[in-house]
């Protein structure tokens, strides 16, 4: 099942990338930091790692990317969501909800059960 | 491919990319620190340390590509074989099945490809045509002719729109003067000079026949077979340049032919010219090879329009038959003839076994699909894909279908080595060869592919679909609830019955006619009868008058000496060598004229003829000795030949022409405008004609031999010890007689008869054995299905008994489910053979193809192989414990 779990894991990575790209086009730097801020640090993973993700998510065609012109006047890779991106950040987030609610069902279930 | 080479052609300016974008990524971070009051030194540490290693970054977004093309892929076999390697039951039983259908088709295919595609090694044999003659005024085909005359051959060469080349052959027997004996060579052929240059295949050694050996002043020259070179001269290459006295003319030998090349079946080759080789008094056979497009029947009707527009100018030359038509056949069905029906038959059963083969595999998939649904249903939930999951289970059916069809190759192999060596000699031309080859090859791994996706699709499909929730919670299992599945599985169950069926019942009626030909009550008795046919030496046909004498005082003192012979009961001598395929000729009775044909199979006989045979006179008398030596015009007819022509009279007395005698063909040694009175009647006894192979009591008469002066002389003797031990004493007898009479051919009667068995049992004995296959297939998919059912219907049958059913009525309820199943098979399976075995009809003789007895043996077959299928399952459920099923959920 190891490869399950890294199915998982590389499939929970890129849901959140396509997420924070889905608020507007930006290069890989500004992506991390996002990432960072808004799980409070929660993944902690090395910021390297969100580049194999990007260039994967690239491949797929969910996300497209162009060379631009950065706020530091530098030239940066600015990824931003294509329509299929969005779709399938859309499927992504649904059956994360609807996991997620199975298993706070079943885990009350089994509270109730205990009583 | 374009992608790879893209990918090459691009990698610096990826590479490139990816540094300047990771470049980025580290001075970004390394500028943010540095606001915050870190020193650069510490700022580059820190950012290095968080980023990770950048080369493994680096790797890894290399292998994104890759890993979204391949890896998965990879891992998806990785998965097959560790689940295949789990349940091993599964991977044996269908690894077996498929194997077993795929190595089926592989032999069956190699034979369609080596008989259909591959069967001659002649440069573009299968536009190669060969002719006949038919004459419209006979319908048994005896009068048919494949050779022509020097004024037809002439006009067709002239005036043919539709060929590229036309060759001319006829078969010889010359005379070999070795220096101290003269003896004659085995058959060869003489041909026109652009034979060799039409079949396109270069000698082995020294040089083939060109258009130089026939001009006036060529020395005469041959060329050999590789066979014969073995035999006579144990391949001495030595025997190149050597000059053989051939019918008087010294002729030097120029080359070898390689093994493959047997033209005509012949040993030898001498070229002649071609109004030489029409003039020369052969019969000369036409072969032509079509200009590319042209049909066999456009070609057959250009020659037809030629041959009877030239008829009205000289109708004595050509086509003297009047009512004619000129028929071409390809080259090929002309050496095969009525082996491509059997190989279709063949190519219909193995697919029907295909069908079982995978429907069974499918089967099991589902079973299996069905065991596995609370994995897949957990899969799905962790983020994999349908597309992910379809594509695993199909990765996993084609493992399957590879490794079962490596066995499968492997099986075909050897399978084809057995069934080369069933099929009866003479079947197949010499130069087939029966093997393995790339096609073929690549057609199993295409069944493969397409096996892999039939077997795969239907559950893969089936387990994706639906709500996942119930069976993650596994609330799925148990009463109530319809087997998943379970209508497609059923369905697979039956349909396997019902294409086992249409195999059995094709095998079952092929085994009936088997049993009806061999079993035939031919009329006489074949046990202990040798025969033999003599070949005479061109001494014998110098004039016409003096040959028939000689002819007949030759039959007669070889007879006598037969008759000699300790160990012999009785002699005969006739014309048509067994098995009994006899000429048939129009019968004229005198004073009773008549409208219709009346087709009468006759034969030149001596008196010893029907004791011979064992024969039983019914009335008047057999031929006296004295009828044959003074060759009186008398004749015995059978009882068919007085029930059809003489249905209320006596036919003793009556006098009768047989129409035959007064042919061009025959009229050089046959007596003309000769009335036979008839002085007996015999039993009937079955022949053959030349079109229709089955048994039949044909109308006969029987002349002696001697009004005739033929060359065909086949002598029979009745012994009281073993016949092949005479065989010997015979020999000696006709070379005492004339040492340059030799025999042609011999053997006994009982073997000649057997020989023409030969060809329905290897059809039925393949056939067979693909039923049989078949049969254990479906009753595996009969037991796996039922076997399934009763691990589902546990707890119902735990309640059942709780209940106080009693273990009869369990068994009974298990046994009544799996029959219905083979019911339903069995209606189906009957529809689709009373459809089908109709396509048999040419290759069964003696029974319908809807024979009672058959559909009715193989029903009883398939139910019998049913209840067995489903006696253990059944036999697991009535011994279900209450307690434990209950306990299940």
């Amino acid at each position: 099942m190891t490869d399950d779990r890294t199915d998982f894991l590389k499939g929970t990575l890129d849901m959140l990338v396509l997420k924070v790209v889905a608020l507007g086009p930006n290069h890989g730097y500004a992506i991390a930091q996002r990432l960072k801020q808004i799980s409070k640090d929660f993944f902690q993973v090395h910021q390297g790692s969100l580049y194999p993700a990007l260039h994967r998510l690239e491949d797929r065609g969910w996300l497209h990317a162009e060379w631009k012109e950065s706020e530091t006047g530098r030239e940066a890779k600015f990824y931003s969501l294509t329509k299929k991106g969005r779709e399938q950040l859309e499927t992504e987030v649904r059956k994360w909800e609807r996991l997620s609610d199975a298993v706070a069902l079943i885990l009350r279930a089994a509270e109730s059960g205990a009583k | 491919m374009m992608w790879w080479l893209h990918r090459l052609v691009h990698k610096s300016r990826s590479e490139n990319q990816l540094d300047k974008e990771l470049q980025f990524h580290l001075e970004r971070q390394v500028d943010d620190y540095v606001k915050t009051g870190l020193p650069t030194e510490e700022a580059w540490r820190r950012a290095r340390l968080e980023f990770g290693g950048v080369d493994r970054v680096k790797e890894e977004v290399r292998d994104t590509r890759w890993e979204t093309r391949f890896d998965n892929l990879w891992r998806d076999f990785r998965y097959a074989f560790r689940s295949l390697g789990r349940d091993r039951r599964f991977a044996v039983i269908a690894i077996f099945a498929l194997a077993l259908g795929i190595g089926a088709s592989t032999v069956v295919f190699s034979l369609v490809y080596n008989v259909f595609f591959d069967a001659l090694p002649y440069k573009d044999f299968n536009r190669s045509v060969v002719f006949a003659v038919h004459n419209l005024t006979d319908s048994s085909g005896s009068k048919d002719r494949e050779f022509f005359s020097p004024a037809e051959v002439r006009a067709f060469r002239e005036q043919n729109q539709v060929f590229e080349d036309i060759i001319g052959y006829a078969l010889m027997r010359p005379t070999y003067d070795a220096g101290k004996s003269i003896r004659f060579f085995p058959f060869g052929a003489v041909v026109t000079s652009n034979t060799f240059n039409y079949l396109g295949i270069p000698p082995l050694m020294g040089r083939a026949i060109s258009e130089g050996d026939v001009t006036a002043d060529a020395p005469a020259v041959f060329v050999m077979n590789y066979r014969f070179w073995q035999r006579e001269f144990d391949g001495d290459p030595g025997v190149l340049g050597k000059v053989f006295v051939l019918n008087g003319k010294p002729t030097t030998l120029i080359g070898i032919m390689p093994a493959q090349f047997n033209a005509f079946s012949a040993n030898f080759w001498i070229p002649v010219p071609y109004d030489q080789a029409t003039s020369g008094g052969y019969q000369l056979h036409l072969m032509g090879r079509l200009k590319p497009g042209v049909s066999v029947q456009a070609a057959g009707a250009d020659l037809d329009s030629i041959a009877h527009r030239a008829h009205k100018i000289k109708p004595d030359e050509i086509s003297p038959e009047n009512k004619f038509a000129i028929v071409a056949d390809t080259l090929l069905d002309s050496l095969i003839g009525n082996f491509k029906k059997a190989l279709y038959a063949l190519l219909v059963a193995v697919l029907l076994l295909l069908s079982i083969a995978c429907s069974n595999v499918a089967n099991l998939s589902l079973a299996r699909a069905s065991l596995r649904e609370r994995e897949i249903a957990m899969r799905v939930t962790l983020g994999a894909t349908h597309g992910r999951l379809i594509r695993q289970l199909l990765v996993e059916s084609f493992v399957l279908a590879s490794v079962a069809s490596g066995v499968g190759c492997v099986l075909a192999y050897f399978g084809l080595k057995v069934v080369a060596a069933l099929i009866p000699a003479g079947t197949l031309p010499e130069e087939t060869v029966i093997r393995m080859n790339a096609p073929v090859l690549l057609l199993a791994l295409g069944i493969t592919i397409v096996t892999a996706v039939l077997c795969g699709l239907a559950p893969a499909l089936h387990a994706v679909r639906g709500d996942l929730q119930p069976r993650l919670t596994g609330s799925d299992k148990g009463v109530g609830q319809s087997f998943r599945h379970g209508n497609l599985r059923a369905g697979l169950v039956v349909s396997e019955i019902a294409l086992s069926i249409v195999l059995l019942i094709g095998a079952g009626l092929l085994m009936r006619s088997f049993l009806v030909l061999t079993r035939v009550d031919l009329g006489f008795d074949p046990k202990n009868v040798l025969y033999f046919v003599l070949n005479l030496p061109p001494t014998y046909n110098t004039d016409l008058a003096g040959s028939l004498q000689r002819k007949n005082a030759l039959t007669r003192q070889l007879l006598e000496r037969m008759q000699a012979l300790p160990g012999v009961t009785s002699v005969a001598e006739f014309a048509d060598p067994p098995p009994l395929e006899y000429e048939v000729s129009d019968t004229i009775i005198l004073g009773k004229p008549h409208a219709d044909r009346r087709e009468t199979q006759f034969e030149m006989c001596s008196e010893g003829y029907f004791q011979t045979l064992g024969l039983p006179l019914i009335r008047g008398r057999f031929f006296s000795e004295d009828d044959v030596s003074r060759a009186r015009d008398v004749m015995v007819v059978n009882e068919a030949f007085s029930r059809q022509y003489f249905p209320n009279e006596d036919p003793l007395g009556h006098k009768v022409k047989l129409d035959i005698f007064d042919r061009p063909y025959f009229a050089a040694a046959a007596p003309h405008e000769t009335y036979f009175e008839i002085i007996g009647i015999v039993h009937d006894y079955k022949t053959r004609s030349y079109n229709n192979p089955s048994w039949r009591s044909f109308p006969q008469a029987f002349v002696p031999y001697s009004v005739a002066g033929f060359n065909w002389r086949t002598f029979m003797a009745r012994t009281s010890v073993n016949p092949s031990s005479l065989l010997r004493n015979m020999a000696q007898e006709v070379r005492d007689l004339d040492p340059g009479v030799q025999i042609s051919t011999s053997g006994t009667l009982e073997a000649s008869l057997q020989e023409f068995y030969r060809g329905p049992q290897f059809e039925l004995v393949a056939l067979a054995s693909f039923a049989i296959i078949g049969l254990a297939l479906v009753v595996i998919g009969v037991f796996s299905v039922m076997a399934y059912n009763v691990s589902l219907q546990t707890h119902e049958i735990g309640v059942r008994m709780a209940l106080g059913a009693q273990q009869g009525s369990i068994l009974k309820m298990v046994l009544a489910r799996g029959m219905g199943l083979v019911a339903a098979g069995i209606v189906i399976g009957l529809f689709a053979s009373y459809a089908l075995t109709r396509y048999l009809a040419s290759q069964v003789w003696g029974i319908s193809t809807t024979d009672p007895w058959t559909f009715a043996a193989v029903i009883a077959l398939i139910v019998f192989a049913g209840v067995a299928a489903c006696l253990l399952p059944a036999w697991h459920a009535a011994r279900v414990d209450p307690l434990v099923a209950l306990r299940y959920e």
